[in-house]
């Protein structure tokens, strides 16, 4: 392995991000060829932790951008501070000013409020990390024009001007696959998909997110979710679920699993109302056997 | 490897992998290329995570791509370091191929213990809805008429569907304070007239296929008018027939009864009601008019009972084809009407991963059921 690899890795690991070799490289490269990367890969995996561990590895601001259908200019890249502009414009009126120079001054950088976009290209103090989270939901025109604040890294205000980037941002975009992303964007990002983690990889996970947590219990948590994932779920349980197990669990002072233990916490890994019910009695015996923590308890 | 050695086999690796159909362009080539001299490239599993990542495989296409790379990489690393690696066997799952499974509504992957739900029952009654669940292939004259009323107006409801997206609007909706602010500066920052916005009326893309072969024939005419139903809602919507070759409708569904259009059809299209070669046909439209009329605001229906005489493979690499581009692909099966009927015909089983919904078209309560997919 590349020294540089195992170096960021290491210092990943360190931030308290479990890093698998593959998310390694592909950091990496992105960060070396400086190119956008397109996380993909089920809910719950850690797409949106790889941004902020890569913003707190290079020492630099995380700016994010959360798409939802609908999203527009407005709010991903600039808008108008009206408030601000008519407030100018009474005061104008009482002076009796030329609208056309007046126009001039409301549409001026001190009336522009800055969107996610836009303050990723015009931080001055270097680059900063921008996560645009969860693409697959904005619609396909926004996309586009993504694509084109990727492909440019300069946008155009009509009042104001074309804006160069005064530094390019790294970029990480993630997907949940909800919509397959377009061809273009996706050629023009580095692409890792994120599967859910191993066994090993799990338990560290919970013992580095979550302190107060035991070897025991986390390995506990770690089996069971494993077994877990193997049945068919409507929404699979992730790393973030475990943690936020281990955390409940920690909370009520249990240092392992039982029976017991699991029944008053199932709604912090299932949250779907027909997994809830499919997984009572029976089911969730076969999976305390199957994962071991019941042969060990009992 | 010198630095020429790597390209040149880099492309040959590319290639390979086109061959078996993993989409990897010329630009993901350069982006390997450039990827490549950053990493450890005598570290076999480092070489391979990089491929991986600046190929832009995607995870469906992995184990295709464990395979290749198992067979040229390993190859071409070992005339260096004479270590002849066995390539490692791909993940294969010994779960067998996945079976689908009728569960009263729609097919779906067979989970073992998993419950089906129960039918959806539409409470109060209406003459329409015995109408609704009756087959195509059990409708006397009286109902076809009727039927095909309550089709058109099914398809109807598309044309309403509005997008989150605003834009300027003048009759009314929400205001619009950005522009209302700029008509303003003229006046004085007086706001004489509001602008507004309101939520953009969907533009519906769709492409149809319909089967019209002699296993089909009860259905045909209900499809077709369900089609040109549509054809009135979609901004964009082409239709196409098939059986043993592929023909354009489009300029043929015009308005008017569907009596006359379908002798009209009947006489315009080779073999009307004879067998069918749909992997044939699908893979003509993917040549032929696939880049003009599919994108990825497109939904493609296809109407057919799956029932081909050709190569299975055919029509699943027309399939994957279409997949790619296609915003979503419907397979109709009126088959699925039935019961007994198991999606395990060659065909049917080969454009099955390629099919985002796979429903029945059997009377019109399930045409009716696919509104709400063909809208969102």
């Amino acid at each position: 392995m590349k020294r540089e690899i195992r170096d960021m890795q290491e210092a990943l690991d360190a931030l308290g991000y479990v890093a698998e070799p593959v998310v390694a490289t592909a950091v990496y490269l992105a960060t070396a060829m400086r190119k956008p990367l397109l996380v993909e890969g089920e809910a719950g995996v850690g797409k949106t932790e790889i941004a902020k561990a890569m913003a707190s590895l290079l020492g630099t601001e995380l700016i994010r951008l959360q798409c939802y259908e609908g999203l527009d200019v407005h709010t991903a890249l600039y808008e108008w501070n009206y408030q601000r502009q008519l407030l100018r414009l009474k005061i104008a009126e009482l002076d009796g000013r030329d609208p056309a120079e007046l126009e001039a001054t409301i549409f001026g950088r001190e009336y522009l409020l800055e969107r996610p976009l836009l303050r990723a290209i015009t931080r001055r103090e270097g680059p900063p990390v921008l996560l645009v989270d969860e693409v697959d939901r904005a619609d396909d025109g926004f996309e586009a024009f993504l694509l084109e604040v990727l492909s440019d890294f300069q946008v155009t205000v009509p009042e104001l001007g074309t804006i160069r980037a005064e530094h390019v941002p790294y970029v990480v975009l993630t997907s949940n696959g909800t919509r397959d992303i377009g061809d273009a964007l996706r050629r023009r990002c580095l692409y890792l998909y994120v599967e859910h983690p191993t066994l090993e990889k799990e338990v560290r996970i919970i013992r580095s997110r979550v302190p107060g947590a035991g070897e025991r219990l986390a390995e506990d948590i770690g089996r069971f979710m494993q077994a877990l994932r193997k049945r068919p779920l409507r929404k699979t349980p992730g790393a973030a679920e475990s943690i936020d197990w281990a955390q409940a669990l920690v909370q009520l002072h249990r240092d392992r699993l039982d029976a017991e233990a699991v029944a008053q916490t199932l709604g912090c890994f299932l949250k779907d109302h027909e997994d809830v019910s499919q997984t009572g009695g029976e089911t969730l015996d076969a999976l305390l056997t199957e994962s071991g923590v019941r042969a060990a308890a009992g | 490897m010198t630095e020429r050695d790597l390209v040149a086999h880099l492309a040959r690796f590319a290639g390979a992998l086109r061959v078996r159909r993993v989409d990897v362009r010329l630009k993901d080539e350069l982006d390997a290329a450039e990827a490549l001299p950053l990493v450890d490239i005598f570290d076999r599993a480092e070489v391979h995570r990089t491929l991986r990542t600046a190929l832009k495989v995607r995870r469906a296409d992995w184990d295709t791509f464990d395979r290749v790379f198992a067979e040229l990489w390993d190859a071409a690393g070992s005339r260096s370091s004479r270590a002849r690696r066995r390539p490692p066997r791909a993940v294969e799952d010994h779960r067998g191929p996945p079976r689908w499974e009728w569960d009263g509504r729609r097919v779906r992957l067979a989970v073992p213990g998993a419950r089906a739900a129960p039918e959806g029952e539409t409470p109060g009654y209406s003459p329409d809805a015995l109408l609704r669940r009756k087959p195509f292939d059990e409708l006397n004259r009286d109902d076809v008429r009727r039927v095909e009323q309550l089709i058109a107006r099914a398809a109807a409801r598309l044309a309403t569907r509005r997008s989150r997206r605003l834009v300027p609007s003048r009759r009314g909706g929400v205001v619009d304070v950005r522009r209302s602010l700029r008509r303003a500066v003229g006046t004085g920052a007086e706001l004489v007239a509001l602008a507004r916005r309101e939520r953009a009326l969907e533009h519906l893309d769709l492409v149809l296929l319909c089967d019209t072969s002699g296993s089909m024939d009860p259905h045909t005419r209900f499809l077709l008018a369900f089609m040109m139903g549509l054809r009135r809602a979609a901004r964009r919507a082409e239709v196409f027939v098939f059986n043993t070759g592929l023909t354009r409708l489009t300029s043929w569904l015009g308005a008017g009864r569907h009596e006359a259009t379908l002798r009209r059809i009947a006489s315009l299209v080779p073999d009307w009601s004879g067998g069918t070669k749909i992997g044939a046909s699908l893979a003509e439209f993917v040549a032929r008019h696939q880049n003009q009329m599919v994108s990825s605001r497109t939904i493609v229906v296809i109407l057919s009972d799956g029932l081909d005489l050709g190569d299975p493979d055919v029509l699943a690499g027309a399939m994957r084809a279409i997949r790619r581009r296609a915003r979503r692909v419907i397979w109709l099966n009126p088959l699925l009407g039935d019961a007994r009927y198991r999606p395990t015909a060659g065909g049917m089983a080969a454009a099955l991963p390629f099919v985002d919904h796979f429903a029945s078209a059997h009377n019109l309560e399930s045409l009716e059921r696919l509104v709400p997919l063909l809208a969102a």
